[in-house]
């Protein structure tokens, strides 16, 4: 019965040749290090799912921000859950993005014919930083405030265009509703949909290419 | 005999796979939907007796509009709310309240006095000054609530 949808399936879909390409694809002799990226990758799917169940309750309104956040926290069914898999998730993401990064400076799986792999990788880091910037700011709380308070004040620095990065980045001189609001916006909308379209090339160029052996004495 | 261990831990590493992969959809699954239905779970909140006003207002034999301001909490935010009942009475010591949310699709029904009736606007579904069900779609008479008197002081039990 299985095998027979599966077949059904497959005659029309086609499933089984992208699943072998995907997931049964040969790959050389490697060691754990090589799995950070699909740790990332996990990470990210993690980010994902508790990111989209958390904007349920979130409210990006300076009135309301914090008290939803709380009500999350304390009220909801495993919203302290949700909440601390987001929180903690994201730590976890900047963390196995560097590591990632760093086993593939460590081994140069950056060099020839990976060059746009790499590319890829280091706008997902930027993608991944922004993210974490973004999202800091959502509880409302004092260290959010003060933080991108900072933040947006350390950008500010930047020569001749620093005066128009911070007004740009809080949509006014000052950190107002305004500032959340297009946080929240860029947090769940404009760096999701970059993110999708980087991974999505990130994941085709591995898959195309084949990840890269350890370099050996003689290389 | 090599090859067929091949297969085996193959086979090992492919269930293993799966039933960590199911593991940790399971884990994340069964939270989410803890904590999208969770507040659809909670039970209304109760508000005790709701003082109206004094029965003098009540007009004998004519449902009397009353509102009272009652507090509600949804999620993080405390609203103040204003519900509306209708009180009739027909010799001054038995009262009856009624809610005047339309028993058809929650509209609100308004007495109108020329035709001795509740008319709802929405699907023309039509009371009686009892509540009880006249013409139109609607399924049941108005919902009543407990009434007390103390003092003078109408109440009815909120929920």
């Amino acid at each position: 019965m299985v095998t027979q949808i599966s077949e059904w399936l497959d005659e029309r879909l086609g499933w089984r040749s992208v699943w072998e390409t995907i997931f049964l694809r040969k790959v050389p002799k490697v060691n754990w290090s090589y799995t950070l990226g699909s740790a990332t990758l996990f990470a990210a799917v993690n980010q994902a799912v508790t990111g989209i169940l958390l904007t349920i309750y979130y409210v990006p309104s300076p009135d309301q921000a914090y008290a939803s956040v709380q009500y999350i926290t304390t009220q909801v069914p495993a919203g302290w859950l949700i909440r601390g898999l987001h929180h903690y998730g994201a730590s976890a993401m900047i963390l196995l993005t560097v590591l990632h990064m760093v086993r593939v400076i460590f081994y140069g799986s950056y060099k020839y014919p990976r060059e746009m792999t790499w590319f890829t990788g280091v706008g997902l880091l930027l993608i991944v930083f922004g993210f974490g910037f973004s999202g800091y700011l959502l509880p409302w709380d004092q260290k959010a405030f003060w933080a991108t308070t900072v933040g947006t004040r350390i950008a500010e620095v930047t020569p001749l265009v620093g005066d128009a990065i911070l007004r740009i980045m809080r949509g006014g001189k000052e950190l107002t509703a305004i500032t959340l609001a297009r946080f929240f916006g860029v947090h769940v909308w404009f760096l999701p949909a970059t993110l999708i379209i980087l991974i999505g090339i990130h994941l085709y160029l591995v898959i195309r290419i084949g990840i890269s052996s350890v370099p050996t004495r003689e290389e | 005999m090599d090859d067929k261990q091949q297969l085996k831990r193959r086979d090992f590493m492919s269930i293993a796979t799966w039933a960590i992969g199911i593991l940790i959809g399971a884990g994340m699954g069964l939270p989410a939907i803890a904590y999208i239905i969770g507040p659809a779970l909670r039970e209304d909140e109760a508000f005790g007796w709701i003082r109206l006003g004094s029965i003098s207002k009540v007009e004998l034999g004519i449902p009397t509009l009353f509102k009272a301001k009652i507090e509600r909490q949804t999620g993080w935010i405390v609203n103040e709310e204003e519900i509306t009942v209708y009180v009739l009475t027909e010799n001054g010591r038995d009262f009856i309240a009624m809610s005047n949310i339309c028993t058809h699709l929650g509209c609100r029904v308004r007495w109108i006095k020329d035709q001795d009736q509740f008319f709802c606007p929405c699907h023309n579904g039509v009371f009686n000054k009892a509540g009880g069900v006249v013409a139109g779609p609607v399924p049941r008479p108005l919902d009543r609530f407990e009434v007390k008197v103390e003092d003078d002081q109408l109440f009815i039990l909120g929920g």
